[in-house]
């Protein structure tokens, strides 16, 4: 049955059909209806870099296929930098846990230029500082690297805690089948593990696809990264190019305080957000278990703010044309005849401003999907 | 058997027999486990089945309850068995019932203190930022008894995973049925003030536009979960979130910043919105790992918050008289220090899976010590009844002999 938010994601395809933003090449040519969608654009920039393309990108991406434009994603310094910060938050929840080190922060550009793959990124991040203090004691720290690590239940796996915790300690002691005897050698021992393999890829699996992988399917990927773990890069392309992005794409997704943060400096200052900027913001909607009215509010602040710059209403020369615009841009699909029809007569009505157009959509249940 | 006995003269009252115990017998009670005996305020043996007229819900004095979840780990001999460090907790379960052997499970602090608010003790991953599959206390009221969301407040001091406590996954409740969740620490800092401030105080809408913007939100097609606040809820948690960044709480510091500004949020929001049920979760203590000094200096901190939101309650008439207060730790810690003279939590020792709840409220014994082994997730059940909800997926069952 084709759920109300389904039908609306397949709206968002229109002219598209079948396999949704897919191109179809015949030959070198391809025709317009073969450019990505607006939906798909933006969805695919929101997973591969955190944030929806800026005004330049859109441009120049809108005229590359699919396979192109995942290409050019994954080449991108940001695209690693993405994968660190959501690493990051993974393991250590942030707040007062973000490493300082020059190693971890050096792991993006590493990953960009070749020289680090990310099983030793991820092992980097296991032994800073931050990690080391985010998980205290011999029972945190074994259990956390065996969960967060291995994708172990330290239930079912009593006897590798105890032995773990004695390793943790400085005895020797054999852990998850290798030896070792020091809080270092914990963490050696589980990255190098074949469950570490498993649960990396199943867990960035689900980030990408937002859904459990196939066990087949996994072990493939899994026999594939073990071989040369540099081919993440690949298997991510292959992610993302699959049915089943498809249907992620189709079936959306909430869009995390994170990337809702970074989506609404993009969309509405044109550029991301520094760090400075990002972070508390996130850290305080994090701390809401419904973070829609303080995101109501941020995006009041901001566009009523001189960083947002917007056309005043009597400048606009074509409203039905902005208002097209403006939902391809932040919804990625057109208008309605409906909401089209609403929207522009809103803004000749007494009262009403581009600032509170651009404020109904971003603070509307379909911007904080994406 | 070490245990208290009562006389008809009250001097063996539970308030006054936990005054009498020096700390050692006290620890000897609740370390080994002495005898399963409940102790009515004159002292005589009473039965946790015993009907009583408060536990029929028409009969009860409570309408509201704080439930403070005293967590980040802490043994029951660094609280009643050192009662300087907690002088108003003392003065509480002087007045209310005081368990002291509650069993926990060392699920890690986050599956721990779920446990507190669903009643079922579950393995969570530490580190886990996701839902648990069960619902918790704050749905089945809001669900069974129409609350709205501003009845049902959790403030919070740990940052993203504790908004996970706020509800669960359960296909019967869900977002629709949580919590409103504010985390001290992650919401009123001076880094977020900042941020705000550059950009500058909101805008007051003008009557038009607002009328305008609803048109605009009508017309879009909808997407999405159902959320968890109504507009009209949500305009108030908007409206409230702004007047909290300018009362203070932001500027709080110490070892226990973010507890002391959970517990300042839960005393502010009894205030204002009165709700039916708040829950509060504290962590801070978790730095005993590194320092035992810190998390003691932790321990009498949040017991003087504590004292301020309790004296709030005393201090409104309406919410004197009709509000319950339960505090219990997630779990202890390990019974000796580590080569840090810190603390761990992970030995299995009685210090660290047993831990003492305590009840006080109108419809509550007075001065009562309660020795029988109780749950911690018989917490979630009891607030459930409290309020005159029905936990029915918790694996818990009410606490014995709490009402008067």
């Amino acid at each position: 049955m084709l759920t109300a938010v389904m039908a609306l994601a397949l709206l968002a395809f229109e002219p598209m059909s079948v396999r949704a933003g897919v191109p179809v090449v015949e030959g070198n040519a391809m025709r317009p209806s073969e450019l990505l969608a607006p939906r798909l654009l933006r969805t695919l920039a929101m997973d591969a870099l955190g944030r929806p393309p800026l005004e330049s990108e859109r441009a120049e991406w809108s005229t590359k296929s699919r396979a192109e434009l995942v290409d050019a994603l994954l080449a991108t310094r940001a695209f690693w930098d993405h994968w660190k910060e959501e690493q990051l938050y993974y393991f250590l929840l942030l707040n007062n846990f973000r490493p300082k080190s020059d190693r971890v922060a050096a792991i993006s550009a590493e990953l960009a230029e070749g020289q680090l793959e990310v099983r030793a990124a991820t092992h980097r991040i296991a032994l800073s500082s931050s990690f080391d203090q985010r998980n205290p004691g011999a029972d945190t720290f074994v259990t956390v690297v065996m969960e967060q690590l291995c994708g172990l239940e330290v239930k079912k796996n009593a006897r590798e805690l105890e032995i773990g915790k004695k390793v943790y300690d400085g005895a020797d002691g054999t852990f998850l089948g290798a030896s070792g005897k020091t809080q270092a050698d914990l963490v050696r021992i589980a990255i190098q593990s074949p469950q570490f393999t498993r649960h990396f890829l199943a867990r960035e699996y689900a980030r990408y696809v937002h859904a459990k992988p196939d066990p087949k399917e996994l072990a493939t990927w899994a026999a594939r990264f073990d071989a040369d773990p540099k081919s993440f890069r690949g298997i991510v392309r292959d992610w993302l190019l699959s049915p089943a992005y498809d249907a992620r794409v189709a079936r959306g997704a909430p869009q995390e305080n994170r990337l809702f943060v970074r989506a609404l400096y993009v969309d509405l200052v044109g550029r991301a957000p520094t760090d400075e900027e990002a972070e508390p913001l996130r850290e305080a909607l994090d701390g809401l278990a419904d973070p829609t009215p303080l995101r109501g509010v941020f995006a009041r602040l901001l566009i009523d703010s001189d960083k947002v710059k917007l056309p005043k209403r009597e400048e606009l020369a074509d409203a039905g044309a902005w208002i097209d615009g403006l939902f391809a841009r932040l919804l990625g699909r057109a208008p309605s005849t409906e909401e089209r029809a609403t929207f522009v007569g809103s803004l000749a009505e007494p009262g009403c401003r581009t600032q509170t157009v651009v404020y109904a959509i971003v603070s509307g249940a379909e911007y904080a999907r994406y | 058997m070490d245990e208290p006995r009562g006389n008809d003269e009250g001097a063996n009252t539970g308030a006054s027999a936990l005054s009498a115990l020096d700390r050692r017998r006290f620890l000897g009670l609740t370390a080994a486990g002495a005898g399963l005996l409940a102790l009515r305020a004159n002292g005589a043996p009473c039965s946790s089945l015993e009907p009583t007229p408060a536990a029929l819900p028409g009969a009860r004095k409570t309408k509201r309850v704080v439930l403070v979840a005293f967590a980040g780990g802490v043994r029951t001999r660094d609280t009643f068995g050192s009662p300087e460090n907690v002088p108003n907790l003392k003065k509480l379960a002087d007045e209310g019932v005081l368990y002291t052997r509650a069993r926990t499970a060392n699920l890690g602090h986050f599956g721990a203190a779920l446990s507190i608010f669903t009643g079922v003790a579950e393995q969570r991953g530490i580190r886990e930022n996701a839902r648990g599959p069960y619902p918790t206390v704050f749905e089945y009221a809001r669900k069974e008894l129409g609350l709205a969301a501003n009845d049902v407040w959790i403030t919070t001091s740990g940052g993203a995973q504790q908004v996970n406590y706020a509800y669960g996954l359960h296909a019967e409740y869900g977002a629709a049925y949580g919590a409103n969740t504010l985390d001290g620490e992650g919401v009123f800092n001076k880094e977020f003030k900042r941020v705000l401030e550059t950009l500058g105080r909101p805008r007051e809408m003008p009557k038009d536009e607002e009328a305008a913007l609803k048109k605009l939100r009508a017309s879009l097609a909808k997407g999405g979960e159902a959320g968890l606040n109504s507009a009209e809820s949500a305009a108030q948690v908007e409206r409230y979130i702004l007047q909290e960044l300018t009362r203070g709480t932001a500027d709080l510091t110490g070892a226990n910043a973010g507890d002391a500004k959970a517990l300042r949020l839960a005393r502010n929001l009894v205030s204002l919105f009165k709700p039916k049920l708040t829950a509060v979760v504290l962590q801070e203590a978790d730095t005993a790992h590194g320092s035992y000094n810190g998390y003691v200096e932790v321990i009498r901190r949040n017991d003087a918050a504590l004292g301020e939101l309790v004296q709030a309650l005393r201090d409104d008439r309406e919410l004197a008289t009709s509000t319950a207060v339960i505090v219990v730790p997630e779990f202890g810690r390990d019974r000796d220090l580590n080569s840090r003279r810190g603390l761990d939590h992970g030995d299995g020792s009685e210090d660290l899976s047993n831990v003492a709840c305590l009840c006080w409220g109108p419809d509550f014994e007075r001065g009562k010590v309660v020795q029988e082994a109780v749950q911690v997730v018989d917490v979630a059940p009891t607030v459930c009844e409290l309020l005159g909800a029905r936990a029915k997926l918790a694996k818990g069952k009410r606490l014995p002999g709490l009402f008067a």
